[in-house]
């Protein structure tokens, strides 16, 4: 047998150059510009003035930008911990054996994500409204002692933040597990049930580790989408941070620094410190997962 | 016996699929009715007709008047061509690029990936005001191009196309294809494609929706409203000043459509190839 | 080694993949045959969607008669006006001739030095054509930073009361009586009601909540106070300022609350507008055709009256809103430009035009003797409405502009929050108990705003 020829020096860079040369104009170039901004005071190319470390001092004294932080932390925690279970408890309904529909329920569930954030911002404002809302009327029917004024979107903003993003999210969420599910052994899981164990235990020792790659795929994915929230509480908060900022996110700070009051060198330096954060994080749950691993 | 132990599932089933299409039913209902019925009842208006709604007050002038008052048509015509050459060429460059940095070895692979991989947790609007100034540059101002090519160098599209490629795709067979005198390309698009025909599903669904979506990019980039998509259409129905809900509603249902039947043709591909990327082989 | 299989075109990609390619080909073709036609003349960026009809009409005439000056009407979303204008003006990228914002956007292009303000200041042309003397002094206040003015006002957004007239005649009040904020409180104070008997009142007298921050600051400015000084420092925690907040943390929240979120553009607000769950809200001209078109049910139920004021003799009217139209520095004709503005601003004309679709009144002087704005009107219950918001707009209270107003509005609302959160946490709703917590809570918020106006040399330096 002949062995292999070695491809051709220049292959790799012929199938890489579309790529990379949009992403060097579009990506990197801007990312560049973004970085001396960061050292700037700008307000247009003939006025600007180098400030120095200026942005980075005053943003890690900035309580605004620790209250973002922390916001958009709780709400990773949230996706992490409440919509992505949810969405698993979805896939595993649906992956029962027997079950008829199944087409059916995995197109509804999908459908959130078909629609834009215009149409999700208008009808979430609806169903939190105060008085007549759905939630909050529904809930008054249900149990008169429930306060119609119950105000979701003044008080409660990261919970409500969280019950949209279920809503939106965990339908694409449970088809990642869904497909992973479809891996797992059933044999296997016929057997231990035979044998006497428990839902629970073979959720535990049988699927749990057949889903354990999607799995963690899915909560990196999760993390980086939730650090960078901004669309979504922005529409839902009506164009601004929520009272007293309890839907500001790190991102929607770095919007509103940079676009509501005009200071983009001060919106780079938060778009700098968020990518360093977040490269933290995905740094240390990609060597926990060995994610990176080559072959 | 198995049915019985089905039965609650169902009832689980049914009872999160009406909490999902609630906002589905109410925009369906919202986009047939008059504005005053709009504010006085969440679903149907009531009235003396059966079942005590007034049947006879929806209407479809919502819809009529979206194709009469608003360029509608010319809107979706713009989607349909945005969405879908974004799509189609993103898919395109990202499993290109995928496969160079899964396939091949070359000396600056580890600092490319790196560089990929990275790239996945840049804040967008970090670079909204940079990338202004070089689309107004490069003259891609109020031109798709300005739009499109943008949106070609997808970090995320790569890094998906190369750990797919990495389980999927056997060196074995692309060494066997050379040995049989293949070219490069040839190779590429008759062995390798079909091999990821999942993922090529998969995220061709994933970037036209975000296309079909998108209605902050097109705002900045194109400035007048003949070249507007109908995600941009619909959102400038939603003003300070005032809102017309049953504009926007029936807009959103029309939006929805063409991507519903989308996904359906996709479906199957979709649900495997967005693993594809995930699992290691 | 396996032996390759090399897949016929049709087999390389799925059903739906294929009808994705196929889209973008079949699209591709349609454009390359028919392009986009060019249009010539000026464009005009605008974003408010019940403008759209009114200068629609009027432009299509004005292009009909002037085909070497015509214009584009390009209506976008405020948001994306706003991305837009502050990513073209910080980058030296061109933007359209002439631009129609709301103050608060046009502020933010003040946030440089005066030469780098992406609108062409229009001071010297405005006092040679007389138009100082010609419009209404206030409407020029939004529009005007460091002594400059840079664009013409479009209106004036005097606020009445707009109320439930049937409601509260039913009860037998007389609303001539109400003078003051106390008195509408005490006067109207029996129309809250519990219906259901559930405990909770289903009827509240005002529009307001501590969140509404747009209301918040036309009730500050009705007041007398202001968020900026006259350097366009950040000047709120005053004593005026602190007293109002403290008087309003008890309409919200307490024993003598009755003011309710009837948010308006909201569903839910004009649901609740429709029910009577709220009887009186505060009603620029412009708020009154929303009603008009978005609560056609109100129709012959409503009433307008002049706002109570907070204290005997006080204003009776405030602001809220505002829009003018700014010509871009990057426009290349300016007298075609100004043209056009002048047409559309300033035309007796076109200001019936607006008034009759958006009841807005024009603030020039000259047409306020115009007999459109002194018809009765069937939706305010044969009210005079233009002749009612035009007798308020003399005494519209000015405003200092500032790129850093959203900012300030923001943080007012964070104090009255705050305060309100505080009154509920010791049961005190007295105005003078949470004096000293509002000026407190003032002076912390004004610092924080200094600090972040503080960092931006190049304003500074320019002020």
């Amino acid at each position: 047998m002949k062995s292999a020829p070695p491809h051709p020096r220049w292959a790799p860079w012929a199938f890489l150059t579309p790529f990379l040369a949009l992403f060097v104009i579009f990506t990197l170039w801007p990312l560049a510009q973004s970085l001396v901004l960061a050292f700037q005071q700008t307000f247009g190319p003939k006025s600007t003035a180098y400030i120095g470390t200026k942005n980075f001092t005053f943003l890690f004294e900035d309580p605004l930008f620790w209250q973002a932080v922390r916001n958009t932390a709780v709400y990773t925690f949230g996706a992490v911990f409440i919509q992505l279970p949810v969405a698993l408890g979805l896939a595993l309904l649906l992956n029962r054996p027997g079950l008829r529909g199944r087409a059916i329920f995995r197109l509804i569930f999908f459908a959130p994500s078909l629609v834009g954030l215009v149409f999700v911002g208008v009808m979430f404002a609806q169903l939190f409204q105060k008085r007549t809302g759905l939630i909050n009327a529904g809930l008054h029917a249900l149990f008169p002692a429930w306060d119609p004024e119950f105000a979701w979107l003044d008080n409660q903003v990261m919970p409500s933040l969280l019950l949209a993003s279920v809503w939106l999210y965990a339908g694409f969420n449970m088809i990642y597990f869904l497909a992973a599910l479809q891996n797992v052994n059933r044999e296997l899981i016929e057997a231990a049930s035979i044998d006497g164990a428990g839902p629970w235990h073979r959720f535990r020792h049988i699927v749990v580790p057949e889903i354990r790659p999607v799995a963690t795929f899915v909560v990196l994915l999760s993390v980086i989408g939730s650090f960078q929230l901004f669309e979504l509480p922005w529409v839902l908060l009506d164009n601004t941070a929520g009272p007293d900022n309890r839907g500001l996110t790190v991102v929607m700070y770095l919007y509103q620094t940079g676009f509501l009051v005009g200071d983009l060198g001060y919106a780079s330096a938060i778009g700098w410190v968020l990518g360093l954060l977040l490269a933290g994080a995905a740094a240390v749950q990609m060597r926990a997962t060995r994610l990176e691993g080559n072959q | 016996m198995r049915r019985l132990t089905l039965f609650p599932i169902y009832v689980a089933l049914v009872f999160f699929a009406v909490l999902t299409l609630l906002p589905f039913v109410w925009m369906l209902t919202s986009s047939l009715k008059n504005q005053n019925d709009f504010f006085t009842s969440f679903f149907l208006p009531r009235g003396d007709g059966l079942l005590g709604i007034a049947w006879d007050r929806l209407t479809l002038a919502n819809f009529r008047r979206l194709f009469i008052e608003q360029p509608i048509a010319r809107a979706m015509l713009n989607s349909f061509f945005l969405a879908s050459v974004t799509s189609s060429l993103a898919t395109l460059t990202s499993a290109m690029g995928g496969y160079a940095l899964a396939k091949y070895s070359f000396r600056s692979r580890a600092a490319v990936t790196w560089l990929v991989v990275t790239a996945l947790i840049i804040p967008a609007s970090l670079l909204i005001a940079p990338s202004y100034r070089i689309l107004w540059q490069l003259g891609l101002l109020n031109s798709y191009a300005g739009l499109i090519l943008p949106a070609l160098a997808p970090a995320f599209g790569v890094f998906l196309f190369r750990q797919t490629m990495l389980n999927t795709v056997p060196t074995e067979l692309l060494e066997s294809a050379r040995i049989d005198g293949a070219g490069e390309f040839r190779i590429f698009f008759t062995i390798v494609i079909p091999l990821v025909r999942p993922m090529i599903g998969a995220f061709l669904m994933i970037t036209f929706l975000a296309s079909w979506n998108n209605f902050i990019g097109p705002q900045i980039v194109l400035q007048e409203p003949e070249i507007f998509p109908l995600s941009v259409t619909i959102n400038n129905l939603r003003g300070v000043y005032a809102t017309d809900y049953g504009l926007i509603m029936s807009g959103t249902l029309l939006s929805i459509a063409p991507v519903m039947c989308l996904f359906l043709l996709l479906q199957k591909e979709f649900i495997s190839g967005l693993t594809s990327g995930a699992v290691k082989g | 080694m396996p032996r390759p299989r090399f897949k016929r075109p049709f087999e390389l990609l799925s059903p739906g993949a294929w009808t994705i390619v196929t889209l973008a080909l079949v699209s591709s073709a349609i454009y390359a045959a028919w392009p986009v036609p060019e249009r010539p003349g000026r464009d005009f960026w605008m974003f408010s969607p019940p403008n759209v009809q009114h200068y629609r009409a009027v432009l299509d005439a004005w292009n009909a008669q002037h085909p070497d000056n015509r214009v584009n009407l390009i209506q976008i979303h405020y948001q994306a006006l706003e991305r837009r204008l502050l990513a073209a003006f910080t980058s030296d990228a061109p933007v359209a001739d002439l631009v129609e914002t709301e103050s608060r956007t046009m502020a933010r292009a003040f946030a440089g030095p005066l030469e780098a303000i992406g609108f062409v200041d229009l001071t010297e042309r405005l006092h040679r054509e007389g138009l100082f003397e010609a419009i209404n002094p206030p409407s020029f206040s939004t529009w005007t930073t460091r002594g400059r003015t840079f664009a013409l006002p479009h209106d004036v957004h005097p606020c009445l009361l707009g109320y439930r007239a049937d409601l509260v005649e039913a009860a037998g009040i007389d609303v001539a009586q109400i003078e003051t904020w106390e008195d509408f409180r005490r006067l109207l104070g029996p129309l809250i009601r519990d219906h259901d008997g559930d405990g909770r009142p289903d009827r509240y007298l005002l529009n307001f909540w501590d969140t509404n921050f747009d209301l918040l600051t036309v009730l500050l400015w009705q007041a007398g106070g202001d968020l900026f000084d006259a350097q366009e420092r950040a000047a709120f925690a005053t004593e005026l300022n602190a007293r109002t907040i403290a008087e309003l943390a008890g309409w919200v929240a307490g024993p003598r609350r009755f003011c309710v979120d009837a948010r308006d553009f909201t569903a839910g607000g004009d649901q609740m507008r429709l029910e009577g769950t709220v009887v009186a809200a505060i009603l620029p001209d412009w708020l009154a055709a929303v009603w008009r078109s978005n609560i056609p049910g109100l129709a012959g139920k409503v009433k307008l009256m002049r706002l109570p004021a907070w204290e005997r003799g006080g204003r009776r009217t405030s602001v809220w809103g505002g829009t003018a139209l700014g010509i871009t520095k990057s426009a290349p004709d300016f007298e075609k430009s100004w043209a056009v503005a002048k047409h559309l601003y300033l035309s007796p004309q076109v200001a019936e035009s607006l008034f009759r679709t958006t009841y807005i009144i024009s603030p020039v002087k000259a047409h306020w003797q115009l007999p459109f704005y002194h018809e009765p009107d069937p939706f305010f219950s044969g009210q005079k409405v233009g002749a009612m918001y035009l007798a308020e707009a003399p005494h519209v209270p000015p405003r200092i502009a500032s790129p850093y107003m959203t900012l300030a509005m923001e943080r007012m609302m964070a104090v009255l929050v705050s305060l309100k959160a505080h009154a509920i946490a010791r049961n005190t709703y007295d105005a003078e108990a949470l004096l000293p917590e509002a000026r407190r809570l003032l002076a912390d918020a004004q610092r924080d705003l200094s600090a972040r106006m503080g960092r931006n040399v190049l304003y500074r330096s320019a002020q």
